[in-house]
């Protein structure tokens, strides 16, 4: 099975043809130095691949799942309306037919056959009713914090909300970039179902990715889903606005990571930053941050397949948040939390949570 | 079906020299795989680029090698030497002319580990960088901290600080900030022999000639710089932007010429054709148009903007605002339309020269309409984008749909190289030489000018291991 998305040659071979305008911005290029990852050349060898120009394939795939996938290319490029993930997406799951996957992504991808989810055997979290739902992501659910903030939260402001995860409830995502498209439309399908039975008519989802998932990649496999979702920064940034808390003000410095696909592919960015400014941080800024954000690398084989190349991008990043000499990190992904610890990064839900006064 | 090569075959593998390599830099960083030759196979030379659709690459290197420093270039460069083995740097490969083709199928000397911000000095407005980080990143680096190395080229986004000091490269406002060899104040580079030479940060001194011109515009045949000291400037606190529409090329260039003569310094200036202008500007059309753009301390800019407008009204400029600055400033990045027509079979390029003012506006007429009677030729059009009290840079983009496509290029080429030196002009204001450009540097420099530059190379790379058949003929 491929995705329903139309991929034309035409358009990735202007990509191939460019002068790699966008490479400025590309984890993967920047972080291991290697010019094959940079997006021009990395489309060149996709075009090359289609045209069978090339002999050693397994070195080709081998540089498809090199890739973050985090938008950085699709957002500086200079036609605007390409994707290169798109294309890099295609070639992941004809590597996935032929059965050419990376070991730490073949290994996540048995996981979830097994269990329905990447973390393997866990309990169903379910709390409260009502048509708003917050759905407890695989990491944010591997994190535990993240989820008890969350509750801490909806408690606080007295929002009537349904909480939901563990067990087998996943977007899916390991297998959309695993390349598996068919095991992508069956989960896609089964989160449309976990939606219907709960009565939801509106989702919020603290994992950014989760959000794309569910907003954009289920489309590209027919699944269409009748749901608004949203992520918790858009929750969080509205109960703020609306009074709805109580809230200590800080006095301390804070750098904000931007999560790639949050400000990539959902375009929020001002949001979390509106938040820690209304919780009194003062905000520190990267180098690199907005719309020039860095992927932090994700989990070994979530979307960079090569344990090697996810932690040089992973300790770039590490490298330019220490820069700001913050006293706290904060971002809005619980995978983003899980590995840049090594600067002690907050997630922004924990944040919000412990700056709530009772009463 | 293999891709093919269609400059230079594939050497032999010289398995000595990769397995020193790789006990010098590591087994992850040295590549033989495919996918890597094929990477950088090239630069952005655009006829290059049009084969590659079909697999065609000018040349295939026989190895990858990535190091993390000088200390492991020199090892690399001294084992080249030992081995015979030619060695071409490879910065971000956005080179317009093949400069960075591994000739001869040589060992590619990937820079792009090498890509860190150093060191800022805000008393003496000096940063210091490695040499293998992208322009975009390097400002990036700078900007955060309140300064820019006004060094803006089109290639920004896709070009290293190394690449720049190997061509003498330029960016779009350096009119007002200067050009590479007037920002970089001292580098590190490693010779051909593995020895290392560090060229002290300062303006200028007098303590014989200045050894850092010798590296500055080298194309990688004479060192490898690792690092450079380069000077930056405090963000602009004031901007004004200004266009006018003019008579014609010549009026144009009269009142650019009129500007600088009184020591005004526009960090942009550029004049467009009817060509141009039409296709950036709807609201002008086909009219030539000036755009300036003068940046700085409040006080300064609003005395440039009142003696720009002064000159551009006498001249009998009509003024367009600023809208045309702000459409500039938005598509100045914009290279799409290159690929869209090599994929239509078009052969499209650019070419840039400079000559005094006198010759200026007869240069462009003599260099348009030599390239328009080239056979295949569609479309042709200039703009001047970089000036000096003196002299005018011309740079031409020109589109065929020829049926021999190199016949074409290269006519289209020696038509614009003969128009240049007809009128005084010299061959290459910013892009270098690099592989194509270099047939015609003796009529350039005269054979004695290239001679002396040969001399120079031998002296260096005596075992002219460095960037083999660049710059000049025989350049190995």
């Amino acid at each position: 099975m491929e995705d329903k998305k139309e991929l034309g040659l035409e358009q990735i071979t202007n990509c191939a043809m460019c002068a790699d305008m966008c490479k400025h911005s590309c984890p993967t290029y920047l972080a291991t130095g290697r010019e094959t990852s940079s997006p021009q050349k990395l489309a060149r060898l996709i075009v090359y691949e289609e045209k069978g120009f090339l002999e050693d394939r397994q070195g080709f795939f081998d540089v498809v799942f090199q890739s973050a996938m985090c938008g950085a290319c699709k957002a500086h490029c200079i036609y605007g309306n390409h994707d290169l993930r798109d294309y890099i997406h295609r070639a992941r799951s004809k590597a996935f037919r032929e059965g050419m996957l990376p070991e730490e992504m073949r290994k996540r991808v048995e996981t979830f056959m097994m269990f329905g989810n990447p973390n393997g055997e866990r309990p169903l979290v379910e709390k409260g009713t009502g048509a708003v739902g917050y759905f407890v992501s695989c990491s944010a659910y591997s994190d535990e914090q993240v989820p008890r903030a969350m509750d801490r939260i909806i408690s606080a402001s007295k929002e009537q909300v349904q909480q939901f995860g563990g067990a087998d409830i996943c977007c899916g995502a390991p297998l959309y970039y695993a390349g598996d498209v068919e095991g992508f439309a069956k989960a896609a399908e089964k989160m449309k179902g976990e939606f219907e039975k709960r009565g939801l008519r509106r989702v919020i989802a603290d994992c950014p990715n989760c959000v794309k998932m569910m907003t954009q990649a289920y489309r590209t496999v027919g699944v269409d889903i009748d749901v608004e979702f949203i992520h918790t920064t858009q929750f969080l940034q509205a109960l703020l606005g609306e009074g709805k808390m109580r809230v200590s003000k800080a006095d301390v410095s804070a750098t904000y990571h931007d999560p790639c696909i949050l400000v990539n592919d959902l375009g929020i960015s001002t949001a979390p930053r509106e938040i820690l400014g209304a919780l009194g941080f003062v905000v520190r800024e990267p180098v690199y941050s907005r719309g020039d954000t860095h992927c932090c690398g994700a989990l070994p084989g979530a979307r960079i397949g090569d344990a090697d190349v996810t932690h040089k991008v992973n300790l770039m990043r590490l490298n330019e948040l220490k820069e700001t000499a913050a006293e706290m990190y904060v971002s809005a992904c619980p995978t983003c939390k899980a590995v840049l610890s090594g600067v002690d990064t907050r997630d922004i839900t924990e944040v919000v949570a412990e700056r709530i006064v009772d009463g | 079906m293999a891709v093919e090569t269609f400059l230079w075959k594939r050497r032999e593998r010289p398995s000595e020299f990769i397995e020193t390599a790789k006990r010098i830099v590591g087994d992850d960083n040295v590549s033989e795989r495919e996918c890597d030759l094929i990477s950088y196979s090239t630069d952005y030379w655009l006829y290059a680029i049009f084969l590659s659709q079909q697999g065609k690459l000018p040349s295939l290197p026989c190895a990858v090698i990535s190091p993390r420093n000088s200390e492991e270039i020199q090892a690399v460069l001294k084992c080249a030497n030992e081995y015979r083995v030619e060695v071409t740097p490879f910065g971000a490969g956005s080179g317009v002319l093949g400069g960075a083709i591994p000739g001869g199928g040589s060992a590619v000397l990937n820079l792009q580990r090498m890509s860190s911000f150093i060191s800022l000095d805000e008393t003496s407005l000096v940063a210091r960088f490695e040499a293998g980080i992208i322009g975009a990143n390097l400002e990036r680096e700078l900007n955060h901290r309140g300064y820019s190395m006004g060094n803006i080229p089109q290639s920004l986004y896709c070009s290293t600080l190394g690449g720049w000091i190997a061509t003498r490269a330029v960016g779009q406002f350096s009119t007002k900030y200067g050009k590479t060899e007037d920002m970089v104040m001292g580098m590190e580079v490693v010779l051909p022999d593995g020895s290392l030479l560090s060229i002290k940060p300062v303006p200028r001194r007098s303590t014989g000639p200045a050894l850092k011109e010798l590296f500055l515009g080298s194309e990688g045949t004479l060192g490898v710089v690792t690092r450079a000291t380069v000077s930056v400037h405090p963000l602009p606190k004031a901007t004004d932007k200004q266009s006018w529409v003019c008579e014609s090329i010549e009026t144009a260039l009269d009142v650019v010429r009129r500007v600088l003569r009184t020591d005004v310094k526009p960090a942009v200036v550029r004049i467009f054709d009817e060509a141009e202008s039409e296709r950036y500007f709807d609201e002008i059309g086909s009219k030539v148009t000036v755009i300036f753009i003068c940046e700085g301390e409040p006080d300064l800019v609003a005395l440039e903007k009142s003696v720009v407008k002064r000159i551009a009204e006498e001249s009998g400029g009509q003024p367009a605002g600023e809208n045309p600055v702000d459409i500039w400033l938005e598509k100045r990045f914009d290279i799409g339309l290159g690929p869209v027509l090599m994929q239509h079979g078009g052969i499209v390029d650019t070419i840039e020269v400079v000559s005094l003012f006198k010759d200026a506006a007869k240069l462009y007429d003599d260099m348009v309409a030599s390239m328009k009677a080239v056979e295949g030729a569609v479309a042709i059009s200039g703009h001047y984008s970089h000036f000096y009290r003196e002299a005018a840079c011309l740079y031409i983009t020109f589109a065929g749909f020829p049926k021999d496509p190199l016949q074409y290029y290269q006519d289209t080429w020696t038509a614009a190289m003969e128009a240049t030196l007809r009128n005084n002009g010299s061959i290459s204001h910013h892009h270098g030489i690099g592989y194509w450009r270099r047939q015609y540097m003796e009529q350039e420099h005269g054979a004695s000018g290239v001679d002396v530059l040969r001399r120079i190379k031998r002296a260096l790379d005596p075992n002219g291991i460095m960037n083999r058949g660049k710059l000049i003929e025989d350049g190995g």
